[in-house]
């Protein structure tokens, strides 16, 4: 059971990330979202009472609410942007992860390559149950790359795929 | 075999001279310059509490404060450990590992199989030679520190260390395994050929070419700050050499405006010449010192760096455990047709409680162009640097990469416009020329080539890197797209490999044409998977 499992999982297919992974990194973006709310809420109320000008209040809150909205809504939308852009591929070889908006990136570690895995779980993730996948390899820039967006069982999956070989570790 | 080994009994002295150094000199140098000042006889011994005790104790030119006492008892429990260390020490040799084991109350038992090991290096001091021990480095993969620290052995003992772990590694391996086991009782080292020895001209070559001096300058002005000696040796430079005050009064002169007398102008030129001529000298010295008797011979399987006068080291690099190999070619030395050559190893490098000097060395600090691809065909075996078909960048590379640089040039250039003016305005075309010669020269010289068994890669301009990477050594491959590159149609690759530091040269291929840059990381990727790294 376990062997097909494998086998459906390195098939060499470009895959997408679950889609779970959008709703759960707008989830993770409302925490910076609400921090900087509240920062430049402060620092607004700060600098009004601060001028003594009454009228500018009147001024600055729109403004504070206009831009506020902007960031919410340019945090809210990038998961799905980023989404289209991230996809990983699994065959006998190794793991090819692609990603980025902007500064496209297609990382290849081949399978002979990995030293050891990490799958973590943080608490949002859970709450999705997703997972990351943390591939390590003995390099020194890209000694750790990690592949967040998972299901927890595919990442698991990966994972028993990626796993070194008894033979190849005898050195 | 319960073959156990202690370490040498003057490793409690190393020991103590290792803390001694870390935290107690500059606590002796304030004793020595602040406890010699003269105070009115009728006080009693100063401080308070033990200190005064001591004082009482041992009295004489040195007094001891209150926080000086502390400072001495804390080596009371350095003291404590390196006894211990020394009575709990035990290294032995099993089949295919070494097992070192260690502490009293919290037993360690570490250890380390022969074939993961990375670089088994010496280090011997003055004094350790003259106690005939060595202080030993043990270093597997990953991990900044070395493995296990062996502070000291008796000579023998490393000897014994050294063959055992060639031995048992011919063993595991399987590489004629038999003739080394043979062999090995009668003469420890195999078959020992010598690649590289740098004789004494080639030392201070080295170090006209280098230029450490200025290191040396440093330390020196450092050691004279820490001992208040400072300010008389300059108030001498600055009043008492060259008649009264030369250096003060140039520098007067120069920030008024007035004009410099052509005999002031013509000591002071001879000043610097003959400063920048010492700095050069000093750092031939250094370099005669530090790398005495250079030699690197291949011994097997491995390399062995051997170097140093007052503190010789021995490295060994195991042959396999190569990651990268990079070239390098400064100004100077191409006028003279010399170069560099480092490898990268997966060990450690350099980490800073090292100690002064750092455990690896260039591979070959100097050493004649000609003579490189010889050394690297040894390094890396199969592999020859005149075959290589070097490949260069896209065509419009340059057009891509002077707009960034011309970028930069304007940014650095512009700020001194406002500061300084009109007449800083000539900075501005000769920033944006000087960038745009650089940019020119460093794309045209840019190349890389790929064979089914490594890549290597070269650039700069003035200062030339090439680095070669085997295909086996290459951990992860990435070709990344900025929008910059999208727009001209363009990607980069770069590979990952171990024991590549940061900032160091490494293969990092920019402004390729896009197919170009898919079927080169294509290639690399696949050609690194069907191999199997090993460590």
């Amino acid at each position: 059971m376990e062997q097909t499992a494998v086998d459906t999982i390195a098939d060499g297919i470009e895959r997408q990330l679950d889609p779970r992974w959008i709703p759960c990194q707008r989830l993770v973006a409302l925490i910076p979202t609400f921090i900087v709310a509240a920062l430049s809420f402060v620092f607004m109320l700060t600098f009004w009472a601060g001028s003594g000008i009454l009228l500018l209040g009147v001024l600055l809150l729109p403004v504070w609410v206009v831009l506020m909205a902007a960031f919410t809504w340019q945090l809210q939308r990038w998961p799905a942007i980023a989404y289209r852009f991230s996809t990983y591929r699994i065959d006998d070889a190794g793991i090819q992860i692609r990603r980025g908006v902007y500064w496209r990136t297609v990382t290849s570690v081949p399978r002979s390559r990995v030293q050891h895995t990490d799958v973590s779980q943080g608490p949002i993730e859970r709450r999705f149950g997703l997972g990351t996948l943390v591939i390590y390899t003995a390099g020194t820039a890209h000694s750790k790359v990690s592949l967040s967006g998972l299901d927890y069982d595919v990442a698991r999956r990966i994972r028993t795929h990626l796993l070194p070989d008894a033979q190849s570790d005898a050195v | 075999m319960p073959s156990e080994h202690r370490l040498h009994p003057s490793s409690i002295l190393f020991a103590l001279a290792g803390s001694l150094k870390a935290f107690a000199l500059p606590a002796l140098l304030l004793v020595m310059t602040s406890g010699r000042s003269s105070r009115a006889p009728e006080m009693g011994p100063p401080g308070f509490g033990p200190a005064r005790w001591m004082n009482r104790w041992m009295p004489g030119d040195f007094e001891i404060a209150n926080w000086q006492f502390w400072l001495l008892l804390f080596l009371i429990p350095a003291t404590i450990a390196a006894i211990m260390r020394y009575f709990s020490f035990r290294l032995r040799y099993e089949g295919t590992e070494l097992v070192i084991r260690s502490g009293i109350f919290f037993r360690n038992e570490r250890h380390v199989p022969y074939t993961r090991i990375q670089n088994l290096d010496a280090v011997r001091n003055v004094v350790h030679r003259l106690l005939g021990v060595t202080e030993v480095r043990v270093e597997t993969g990953g991990g900044e520190t070395p493995e296990a620290r062996i502070s000291v052995l008796h000579e023998t003992v490393f000897e014994e260390m050294r063959r055992r772990i060639f031995e048992g590694r011919a063993a595991v391996t399987g590489t004629n395994a038999a003739t080394i086991e043979e062999s090995a009782p009668a003469t420890p080292a195999p078959e020992s050929h010598t690649l590289l020895y740098l004789p004494l001209r080639e030392l201070f070559l080295h170090g006209v070419l280098e230029n450490r001096g200025m290191l040396l300058v440093a330390a020196g002005y450092g050691v004279l700050w820490e001992a208040g000696l400072f300010q008389r040796v300059w108030d001498r430079v600055a009043n008492g050499w060259y008649g009264p005050g030369l250096v003060r009064d140039t520098i007067r002169r120069i920030a008024t405006g007035e004009p410099l007398p052509w005999g002031q102008i013509a000591v002071l030129l001879v000043g610097i010449v003959g400063l920048l001529v010492l700095v050069r000298v000093l750092s031939m010295i250094y370099s005669a010192l530090r790398l005495y008797e250079f030699r690197l011979s291949r011994i097997g399987e491995d390399l062995r760096t051997e170097y140093g006068l007052l503190t010789r080291v021995t490295a060994t690099i195991p042959l396999r455990r190569v990651q990268t190999v990079t070239i390098r070619q400064a100004p100077l030395q191409r006028l003279v047709k010399r170069q560099s050559v480092r490898v990268e190893t997966a060990g450690s490098e350099g980490a800073p409680e090292d100690g002064p000097k750092r455990p690896r060395e260039w591979l070959a600090p100097i050493v004649r162009a000609s003579a490189v691809p010889t050394l690297v065909r040894e390094v890396l075996p199969g592999f020859d640097l005149a075959l290589l078909d070097w490949q260069p960048l896209h065509p419009r590379a340059f057009r891509r990469a002077v707009k960034p640089a011309l970028l930069l040039g304007a940014v650095i250039a512009l700020p001194s416009i406002l500061v300084f003016g009109w007449r800083a305005i000539p900075l501005l075309p000769i920033a944006l020329a000087w960038m745009t010669l650089a940019t020119w020269q460093h794309v045209r010289r840019m190349r890389w080539a790929v064979t089914d068994d490594a890549i290597a890669f070269r650039s700069g301009w003035l200062w030339q890197h090439l680095t070669v990477a085997p295909v086996v050594k290459i951990q992860t491959v990435e070709c990344t797209e900025t929008p910059f590159d999208r727009r001209t149609m363009m990607a980069r690759v770069r590979i990952d490999t171990a024991g590549g530091r940061e900032l160091a040269h490494g293969v990092a291929i920019p402004y390729l044409a896009r197919e170009t840059a898919h079927a080169l990381y294509a290639r690399l990727s696949t050609q690194a998977a069907h191999t199997t790294f090993r460590w």
